[in-house]
């Protein structure tokens, strides 16, 4: 009984709010370098296929129809880079009460922005945002190499299972098939 | 006092379950949401949403369906913020009747199905939330079928 409860306890001064328990404290900015859990080289390789074709305006194309699919509202387009930046939100820090400012947070200034009401936003909105970042660019004579990374909760997604079925979806919208994509060996 | 004990270790093994219960809950609340495999990939409610979002036009020009798009979107009092004409894309946005407290932003792409045919899809937003309601979106293709006729007039 005592040990329970002395858990309980220890439980409260852990995570006195559950927000704060859901997110690391970063004292140093620096630490954002290091956040990546996962192999640099098996990361890439899980966010990148390669498409036979060089047809950049078609891939780019098919990215921003899939991206429409997936309920994404697109922010950056930029056809000659090749990148296209998309977001999307889910409602994960909503909770159970309903928080009348909660949709009319603008991800972007970080700020409540209506005609009548302007404050600085709950901050917490931003977990909500889901980022997705798809570059197109030549391989070689014949392929291009597609490569995608998404946030999620304000980390980057490292599982590679969202964007094999990301993949899965953009194949189906070029009608063509991605090979996976492997590092050049005796490259730098 | 005694009594007091007594009664709580009486009640123990009613406390140590709700308390063991309390804490699993506690610690659960510390965990951040996962993604989880399907966040990339589009569900049902994505794809039924995709048949009302789009309509096949009977335009040739790509270009003339654009500005058709465009046209119609700044009757709707929606301010232009990206046109692309290569990738045929148009991004819109508005503050939101009947007290424009509310945002609403819009994405349109234009394809090319056939040779007399193009593809408009549209996808709005109201306030963060995919707009799901397939009448908006039939009002809107309506008056863009209207915006053609007349260019076209």
């Amino acid at each position: 009984m005592v040990r329970t409860g002395a858990l309980l306890l220890l439980c409260l001064a852990a995570c006195m709010q559950p927000y704060e328990g859901r997110h690391e404290g970063q004292w140093n900015a620096m630490d954002q370098v290091w956040m990546s859990e996962q192999s640099q080289v098996r990361l890439r390789a899980a966010q990148s296929r390669v498409f036979d074709t060089t047809d950049r305006m078609r891939l780019l194309t098919a990215i921003v129809d899939t991206l429409q699919d997936l309920g994404f509202m697109i922010g950056v387009l930029d056809e000659e880079l090749g990148i296209v930046a998309a977001k999307r939100f889910d409602a994960l820090e909503g909770g159970l009460i309903y928080d009348p400012n909660y949709h009319l947070y603008d991800s972007n200034s970080l700020m409540l922005f209506s005609r009548t009401y302007l404050s600085w936003g709950p901050f917490y909105h931003r977990d909500d945002v889901v980022r997705v970042t798809v570059t197109v660019r030549k391989r070689n004579e014949g392929q291009s190499v597609v490569r995608a990374s998404a946030q999620y909760y304000m980390h980057a997604v490292e599982d590679p299972e969202p964007y094999q079925r990301f993949f899965r979806a953009l194949e189906q919208a070029m009608f063509l098939e991605a090979h996976r994509f492997e590092e050049p060996t005796g490259g730098r | 006092m005694k009594r007091f004990h007594a009664a709580v270790r009486r009640k123990a093994p009613f406390f140590a379950p709700a308390l063991l219960l309390a804490a699993t809950l506690l610690l659960a609340a510390c965990n951040a949401p996962q993604p989880g495999p399907d966040i990339l990939a589009p569900t049902e409610e994505q794809t039924k949403l995709r048949s009302f979002q789009s309509r096949t036009l009977e335009v040739a020009d790509r270009q003339v369906a654009l500005r058709a798009v465009m046209a119609v979107l700044q009757d709707l009092g929606f301010i232009i913020e990206r046109a692309n004409e290569q990738l045929g894309l148009v991004t819109a946005a508005r503050f939101a009747e009947p007290n424009f407290n509310d945002l609403v932003a819009v994405t349109v792409t234009v394809r090319a199905v056939d040779a007399g045919h193009m593809l408009v899809r549209a996808n709005a937003v109201h306030n963060n939330r995919p707009v799901v309601d397939p009448e908006t979106y039939q009002r809107f293709f309506a008056a863009l079928e209207r915006s053609l006729f007349l260019t076209k007039g």
